[in-house]
């Protein structure tokens, strides 16, 4: 634990002078189509393309055991199609971040992987992704109209300096934001979920659940906060970092600081208020605690988060509760919420068009994703009518060998059977969601905080001292947000601010 | 002037032939060394380029010192650096102080049993992780379950703490946590040594009539003083380092306790974890590296005024 820092930073740089002279070594025989993979060509094969195997790398919540069968099926359209073979990975999410990053920065083959997840910008800054223009011109016109049909705003967004690093997944790329509460308490209490219209209503609903359900906390932190990130992504824009956020009712396109607005404070102020009454647990600041397992064990009422046409369903099975989801407020997206997952070629792939053919399946070839979303017809799944399936006799979601529940990561979830329980109109509703949702002026405004690193650390910290607590209610906002906007002037935000705002300009003048 | 260094050289080769098989026994070590410390060094330049991968390490752009700006640039700079330094300056004195004091207790107990249970549960702490210690005071302090707070504070008829919030106890519990965990294995090493001293001393001190106290002051302590002074040396070469999980894990990564909790390690883990700037965490890790290094070269150095035969090197 004692070195655990030092060793990792010593670990990462061996690893890296080792690549650098591997890479040295090698890079001479790149070039040559890798033939391991594509034992005999399928007679169907496009003659003018050289068998090649391409590893594709994506994350999942737990290891799938029956990845190599399902590879082996994906293999039979992948040869007809596109004369390749194709090599999954799946790395766990709690290992993805660290894994990734030392397999991109060393030569490990990969071919496509899944990107996003906080780290876009860095690992394009860092030169770990190609670009992909010239590829989906060519090779990619698939995914490309999907997109498109959809708004191509979505295939734009994650562009920088006017290049394409990444092509998000078709899923619910917009979000609206409100309350999950749990439904057998509201029925029991006859709350009537119709009255509830702003984040004031429920302080009586909270009320009712104190007094009578001593053993249950009327409301717990999503991630870390009462009524910060997520829901406040509703109230504005955070422009990537949320250093300099635009907030959604403004017009304009001025960055401020949002911790500085009346709008964050009220929020606290909120928070607070439930604090001192009782309905967030004295212990929120410290529990760590994820908010399913407390909702599993009974011991919470509700919860703040983000939204989408599907998540009341997703997020009942997963916490083993009947949830019931109340709006507050409206759907929005912006360049972060397209920008989470994507699919990217890595620097280091072998053969970038034939990477990007891959990927052009994942969006256009409905066997191809429903091999990777499903797993294999009988074996994982069986058909109810043509596009709604259901788990074959005797397998469950906990015993299934193959079932990531990934279907809104693996390209077009527009092409993925229904699942059984799960909304038979969902393809419609997920489109109208995603065309009614209010885009962000900033839209496909991708910041680079480089010029800034510095005082990014040092405002990092600020945020680590003081945000936990206050958005949990812990202490009081009319004596600590003072000192919080104070600790983060003197950490240089107004400088990050300014810089934001500067790109921001040059890019809205570039896209007008 | 040719001559004497021929001899001189003559006079190495010989040794060297001499010592061959204990220079042989080295050769593991070294190449350990060599590998897992030396070569990696070359890294360093890390910490003074803007890293892009697309280019190689060598390919990418210099920097200068651009990196090490975040570790002065703030007023944090001057909290993590005073909390880094106090409290390992406290460590080392209060840890050498009690694992010296349990040693010489430990060899007084002539129950063999009774000396291996005490030796045992006390090394226990040393073994548990930092992750389940943070549980194991949270256990202790926790708001509402905690014993502190339900059982002892309400015994003595004292209103219950909310002690991750109050800034002012967490000096004392880092403290008393860091010597639970850490005072066993020091104390091992320094019975290994008591033990290690001929019987003769005392047996003689006795016909002389010392007591036990007089014993202790005027033969265990002066002839266990250079493994003190190896031991206090090399925890001067790690001031700089913090012990990660005692800061970071048992506050619970708690926000308000950062002005006493913070130390360089946390405070450049807290930065960087989301930025993954590999430039930024090298330039951190080489200010600690050159601050420990010139501090080891220091502190040897008076060493070596006052004992020489007690300084490292």
């Amino acid at each position: 634990m004692k070195k655990s820092m030092k060793s990792a930073a010593m670990l990462l740089i061996s690893v890296l002078a080792a690549s650098t002279l591997v890479t040295a070594c090698s890079s001479g025989s790149s070039n040559q189509p890798n033939t391991s993979g594509a034992p005999g060509l399928s007679d169907s094969a496009k003659p003018d393309l050289e068998p090649v195997e391409l590893t594709m790398v994506f994350p999942v919540n737990t290891e799938q055991k029956d990845l190599k069968a399902v590879e082996e099926e994906i293999n039979k359209i992948t040869q007809k199609k596109i004369n390749a073979t194709v090599k999954l990975v799946q790395i766990t999410k709690g290992a993805w971040a660290q894994q990734t990053t030392l397999m991109l920065s060393g030569n490990e083959k990969m071919d496509l992987i899944v990107s996003g997840r906080g780290t876009y910008e860095q690992q394009v800054a860092k030169g770990n992704y190609l670009a992909l223009d010239d590829y989906i011109a060519k090779y990619g016109q698939g995914a490309q109209k999907a997109l498109d049909d959809l708004d191509p705003a979505y295939l734009k967004a994650s562009r920088i300096d006017g290049k394409t690093y990444g092509i998000t997944s078709i899923r619910d790329l917009a979000s609206d934001f409100g309350i999950s509460m749990r439904k057998d308490l509201v029925d029991k209490y006859k709350i009537d979920t119709n009255a509830i219209r702003s984040v004031d209503d429920l302080d009586t609903v909270f009320k009712v659940i104190k007094e009578n359900e001593p053993d249950v906390t009327p409301v717990i932190k999503f991630s870390n906060s009462i009524l910060g990130s997520p829901f406040s992504a509703g109230m504005m824009d955070p422009l990537g970092d949320g250093f300099g956020v635009l907030q959604a009712h403004n017009d304009g396109m001025k960055v401020v600081n949002w911790i500085e607005t009346p709008e964050y404070a009220k929020l606290l102020d909120t928070t607070r208020r439930w604090y001192l009454a009782g309905y967030v647990a004295k212990d929120a600041a410290t529990s760590t605690e994820i908010w399913q397992n407390l909702m599993k064990a009974g011991k919470a009422f509700s919860t703040f988060h983000h939204m989408s046409p599907f998540s009341e369903a997703a997020n009942s099975l997963t916490v083993g509760q009947d949830l019931i989801e109340v709006r507050l407020l409206p759907a929005a997206s912006g360049t972060t919420s397209v920008i989470t997952y994507m699919w990217s070629i890595p620097r280091n792939a072998q053969n970038p068009e034939r990477s990007m053919m891959l990927l052009d399946l994942m969006y256009t070839d409905k066997d191809f994703i429903n091999l990777l979303d499903w797993g294999i017809e009988g074996q994982h799944y069986v058909k109810k009518s043509d596009n709604v399936i259901d788990f074959p006799e005797g397998v469950n979601a906990s015993n299934s060998g193959y079932y990531p529940y990934e279907n809104w990561l693996f390209g077009n979830m527009f092409l993925s059977y229904v699942f059984n329980g799960e909304d038979p109109d969902r393809n419609q509703k997920l489109e109208e969601f995603i065309k009614n949702s209010k885009k962000s002026k900033a839209m496909g405004f991708i910041y680079n905080p480089e010029s800034v690193k510095t005082e990014i650390a040092a405002l990092t910290n600020v945020v680590n001292q003081y945000a936990l607590a206050l958005e949990t209610g812990t202490v009081d906002p009319a004596k600590v947000l003072p000192e919080y906007i104070k600790q983060m002037k003197a950490a240089g935000i107004d400088k990050v601010i300014a810089e934001k705002q500067k790109q921001l300009d040059a890019w809205a003048a570039a896209n007008k | 002037m040719k001559a004497s260094k021929m001899s001189v050289l003559r006079l190495e080769m010989r040794k060297a032939k001499k010592y061959r098989m204990l220079v042989l026994m080295t050769l593991p070590g070294l190449l350990y060394f060599l590998v897992n410390n030396y070569l990696p060094m070359f890294g360093i330049v890390i910490a003074f380029k803007d890293v892009n991968f697309a280019t190689g390490i060598w390919g990418s752009e210099w920097v200068g010192f651009k990196n090490f700006e975040y570790l002065f640039k703030t007023k944090d700079a001057y909290i993590i650096t005073r909390n880094t330094l106090l409290y390992n300056l406290s460590f080392i004195v209060l840890n050498t102080a009690i694992a010296i004091s349990l040693a010489i207790l430990l060899n007084e107990i002539r129950k063999r049993i009774l000396s291996r249970t005490y030796q045992t549960l006390i090394l226990l702490p040393h073994l548990i992780s930092m992750v389940i210690v943070g549980y194991l005071v949270l256990g202790f302090l926790d708001v509402e379950k905690g014993f502190m707070n339900k059982t002892l504070l309400p015994f003595f008829g004292l209103e219950p703490i909310s002690w991750y919030s109050e800034t002012k106890y967490w000096p004392w519990i880092l403290t008393i946590v860091h010597a639970w965990k850490g005072v066993g294995q020091l104390c091992i090493i320094y019975l290994a040594s008591i033990i290690g001293i001929d019987q003769e001393y005392y047996e003689a001190a006795k016909i002389d009539g010392a007591n036990r106290w007089q014993q202790i002051q005027m033969i265990t302590i002066p002839l266990i003083a250079p493994v003190i002074t190896i031991m206090t040396l090399l925890a001067i070469g790690r001031i700089f380092y913090s012990d990660f999980g005692l800061f970071f894990q048992v506050p619970l990564n708690t926000g308000v306790l950062m002005p006493v909790t913070n130390t360089i390690d946390t405070y450049v883990y807290r930065a960087l974890v989301n930025m993954g700037d590999i430039g930024m965490s090298s330039a951190a890790g080489l200010y600690q590296a050159l601050v420990g290094f010139v501090l080891v070269l220091a502190s040897n150095a008076v060493v070596r005024k006052f004992n020489k035969d007690n300084a490292l090197f």
